[in-house]
């Protein structure tokens, strides 16, 4: 499973970096804004449908693994125990949607073209390289984990076996985990500073993400759609 | 002066001691001026103090002057005139990378970018940053994928891909197998016919071979400043824990004050 950028010339990498940030933002809207179960999983279609089109459908993958033990809690709890398995599938489709779109934005947008696009609109470097470090933070962390896993594993960790076992393997893993991030923090920023990520001066971009007519159109019906929604929502 | 310190204290905000203690010094332009002390002796701290690192970034309180070609490097005006002048190289790669490349040509670009370079003179200066550290033929691979030693090659090309006055070199060969590290080393003096080093490092065997002086820290404190044969060659270094292992081998074999450092020297001595 890989959760970050996947290089690739498909219809998402192509596009303008704000459009398919655009997108996941719509897509959030839209998974709590349309009723479920129909809503939710009318736009997980509409995203496989998206994703294929865009030669990504290892992202399909990857979402299915992650969304699995939701619709599994989700059904026991409230379809099993609760007696509504609509709930159950709302629920976990707008989960399904809302990852879905995630990893698709994740894997089809480079982070610098993303930080170039975000100055382009006159964001200032930090809060745009905050936003893109933040989406790749998430592969250096599975990296890191793989290789905290494999540590304590030759350190004699049992990490399959029952579930209360595997629960019990998770704090020798994340506290390692989160302390070294949080350590690396420090040293991170001291390296960013002295290659002039503090400068006042206007970066330049080194491939500046053209915004073609299609890209803004896709921006505006993106937009009116959840608009749309939103009124109809209001007066159904 | 490229560097001026004038009883510079520093101390970091969850410490109880000063990682500085009223130090004063001055570093010429031009060659390797290696800071050396047992850990713990504020060699990086006296690094970011340069940099203006300390206290900028790191927090924490700083006594005395600090100018860096010609500014104090913790004033907003200050950073704004050492931008892109003064480059660091830290001991771990991975935790420099920008984090927004996705191949080592666009990781060793980011500096240059950033201090907002025209887009043909950052091709450039990425070609010849590259072939410096003889990576050219990786500018195409994700940086993620790259070994400790590589990365740590790539993150030296991305400082020098700046172009910057002076090098602050925090152990720059610790991720390095011996003999990229020697390389690293014998490049040194190159680079210092043009600019000013200042290379903190434990790595004394190799360093003692590159550097014009040596600054001996200990506890934040200078103890020694001088030409390396006699600084390193002292049993003062010897009891600091920062000598070489021809001069801790002599020490113990019997010789006197000043100890040979390197193994010709060695064999010079004894020879007699």
């Amino acid at each position: 499973m890989t959760l970050g950028y996947l290089p690739g010339s498909g219809l998402l990498h192509r596009s303008h970096p704000l459009t398919t940030a655009t997108l996941a933002a719509v897509v959030s809207v839209l998974a709590f804004l349309l009723p479920g179960p129909a809503g939710p999983g009318m736009l997980v279609l509409a995203l496989c449908v998206i994703a294929v089109a865009a030669g990504m459908r290892r992202v399909l993958l990857t979402s299915a693994a992650f969304s699995a033990p939701f619709w599994a809690f989700l059904i026991l709890i409230h379809g099993v125990i609760g007696g509504d398995f609509a709930t159950a599938a709302a629920l976990a489709g707008r989960i399904t949607a809302i990852l879905t779109v995630f990893l698709l934005l994740l894997g089809s947008v480079h982070p610098g073209r993303l930080v170039d696009a975000m100055l382009q609109r006159g964001l200032p470097f930090g809060l745009a390289y905050l936003l893109a470090a933040t989406l790749q933070a998430v592969p250096q962390l599975q990296q890191r984990a793989a290789a905290i896993l494999a540590a304590q594993r030759c350190r004699g960790l049992r990490v399959g076996g029952s579930l209360w076992r595997r629960a019990r393997a998770v704090v020798p893993l994340a506290v390692p985990l989160v302390l070294g991030a949080l350590a690396e923090v420090d040293e991170r920023a001291l390296a960013l500073e002295t290659r002039g990520a503090g400068s006042e001066t206007r970066r330049t971009a080194l491939e500046p993400p053209l915004d073609r007519p299609g890209d803004r159109a896709a921006r505006w019906l993106l937009l009116a759609t959840v608009v749309g929604a939103a009124v109809w929502r209001l007066l159904t | 002066m490229t560097v001026r310190l004038e009883a510079v204290s520093f101390r970091y905000p969850t410490a109880g001691v000063d990682a500085l203690r009223d130090v004063t010094l001055e570093f010429a332009p031009g060659g390797v001026h290696l800071v050396t002390g047992r850990l713990g002796a504020g060699c990086s701290t006296l690094l970011l103090a340069i940099a203006g690192l300390a206290p900028h970034v790191t927090g924490g309180t700083r006594l005395g002057s600090v100018i860096t070609l010609g500014q104090d490097p913790a004033t907003e005006e200050g950073r704004g005139a050492v931008a892109g002048r003064v480059g660091l190289l830290l001991p771990t790669p991975w935790t420099q990378l920008s984090g927004m490349a996705h191949t080592v040509a666009e990781e060793v670009a980011f500096g240059p970018a950033n201090l907002g370079w025209e887009r043909e003179r950052i091709r450039g200066a990425v070609r010849e940053a590259l072939r410096l550290v003889d990576l050219e033929d990786l500018a195409g691979r994700d940086p993620g994928t790259l070994s400790g030693g590589e990365l740590q090659r790539v993150i030296f090309a991305a400082v020098a891909a700046m172009d910057p006055d002076i090098y602050l070199l925090d152990e720059p060969a610790m991720e390095l197998d011996p003999e990229a590290a020697g390389a690293m080393y014998r490049f040194l003096p190159a680079l210092a016919r043009r600019k000013t080093v200042i290379l903190a490092t434990t790595d004394l065997d190799r360093a003692v071979l590159v550097a014009g002086r040596v600054v001996l820290l200990d506890a934040g404190h200078v103890i020694d400043d001088g030409d390396p044969a006699s600084v390193l060659g002292a049993l003062r270094a010897v009891e600091a824990g920062a000598t070489t292992t021809v001069a801790r081998i002599a020490q113990r074999a019997g010789a006197q004050s000043p100890l040979p450092l390197t193994v010709p020297a060695a064999v010079a001595r004894f020879a007699r």
